[in-house]
């Protein structure tokens, strides 16, 4: 199908705008709030080149702050990170066949970049795929970058400013909310954490991802087929 | 903040990541006849998410002395605002916006 240069790099931009209002202010976000926890506007912007995914890097955050052990923080990522699993599912036919292309695609799947590939029409040439994906994470790269560069100019004196990541778990709960209209994760959590902060307040968070996981495993029912 | 400690961290949860978004190409037959791990797919996102919720804004509520009504609060119409809107940013500028107020305010 004969498309002219102009013409698909439009579409393509057309497809990536979107994407690039959320990312850029998102990654604004996330890199001030690194650097304000005490880490190099570097390190920021290698954690959104090397992890490139939203969620954890936001959970991540406090975690580091706080000095949580690497292993506690790595579980956490692929508890939190489980749902990319089947992302490359749906799409495994559509992909790019050559192996840079191919990888650097399956890398770069955020909840994003999955749904506007899945919205993609049928007869698109998978290296635009592997454009688009690139498209996507230069958006957050350029984000990360900008909040990073304000973070270490500015200080804002105003308490309770760090509140903003608290808002963020609570806009990222009403969205998995919205895909799973399940209260047991969401009993589970609140009650896991309550025995958890009685119980060894210190370490909180991690031991109450333990249980969460503990749940997940004990509720699973197998279903016939 | 020590430096090969972060690379530690970001290595870790760069590995996990691209491993998790890389197993359907490397496996998709052991994921398609796993049905616990969509399960789990399915709950932790949500659980572990609430956690995060649940933990920054009780440690935010410790921060304060004077109860933990603001952090309800603001919560509360982030919620409500993400539900309704979709839109993130307004959710959490409005959101932040309303707790700093509170927390300011006296």
């Amino acid at each position: 199908m004969p498309t002219s240069p102009s013409a698909t790099r439009l579409s393509l931009f057309t497809l990536t705008a979107p994407v690039a209002m959320g990312y850029v202010p998102l990654g604004m976000v996330f890199g001030f709030l690194f650097v304000q926890a005490g880490a190099s506007w570097f390190m920021a912007l290698l954690t959104s080149l090397v992890v490139y995914a939203g969620a954890a890097q936001y959970m991540m955050i406090p975690m580091i702050a706080s000095g949580m052990p690497v292993g506690a923080i790595a579980l956490a990522t692929l508890l939190i990170n489980m749902r990319h699993m089947f992302y490359g599912l749906s799409l495994l036919d559509t992909f790019p066949r050559s192996p840079l292309l191919r990888w650097y695609t399956a890398f770069a799947l955020t909840d994003e970049t999955y749904s506007v590939l899945t919205a993609l029409p049928r007869d698109t040439p998978p290296r635009h795929m592997a454009l688009l994906a690139l498209l996507n994470q230069l958006w957050w790269l350029l984000g990360t970058l900008l909040g990073a560069a304000i973070g270490t100019q500015a200080r804002i004196p105003l308490d309770g400013l760090d509140f903003v990541l608290c808002a963020l778990f609570a806009v990222l709960t009403v969205e998995q909310w919205r895909s799973r209209h399940s209260p047991l994760p969401l009993w589970t959590a609140i009650g896991a954490y309550a025995l958890a902060a009685t119980l060894v307040p210190a370490h909180a968070l991690v031991l109450a991802i333990l249980l969460s996981l503990l749940v997940g495993l004990v509720t699973y029912k197998k279903k016939g087929g | 903040m020590n430096t090969l400690y972060l690379l530690a961290v970001i290595v870790a949860m760069g590995a996990i990541t691209f491993g998790l978004r890389a197993l359907p190409f490397l496996s998709a037959h052991w994921l398609r006849k796993s049905p616990i791990t969509r399960h789990l797919g399915r709950f932790l996102p949500l659980a572990v998410m609430s956690l995060l919720l649940v933990h920054s804004a009780s440690g935010a509520a410790r921060e304060h002395a004077t109860g933990p009504w603001p952090e309800l609060l603001a919560i509360a119409l982030i919620c409500v605002l993400q539900w309704r809107s979709r839109n993130a940013l307004l959710s959490i500028v409005a959101g932040t916006a309303v707790y700093v107020l509170l927390r300011n305010w006296h």
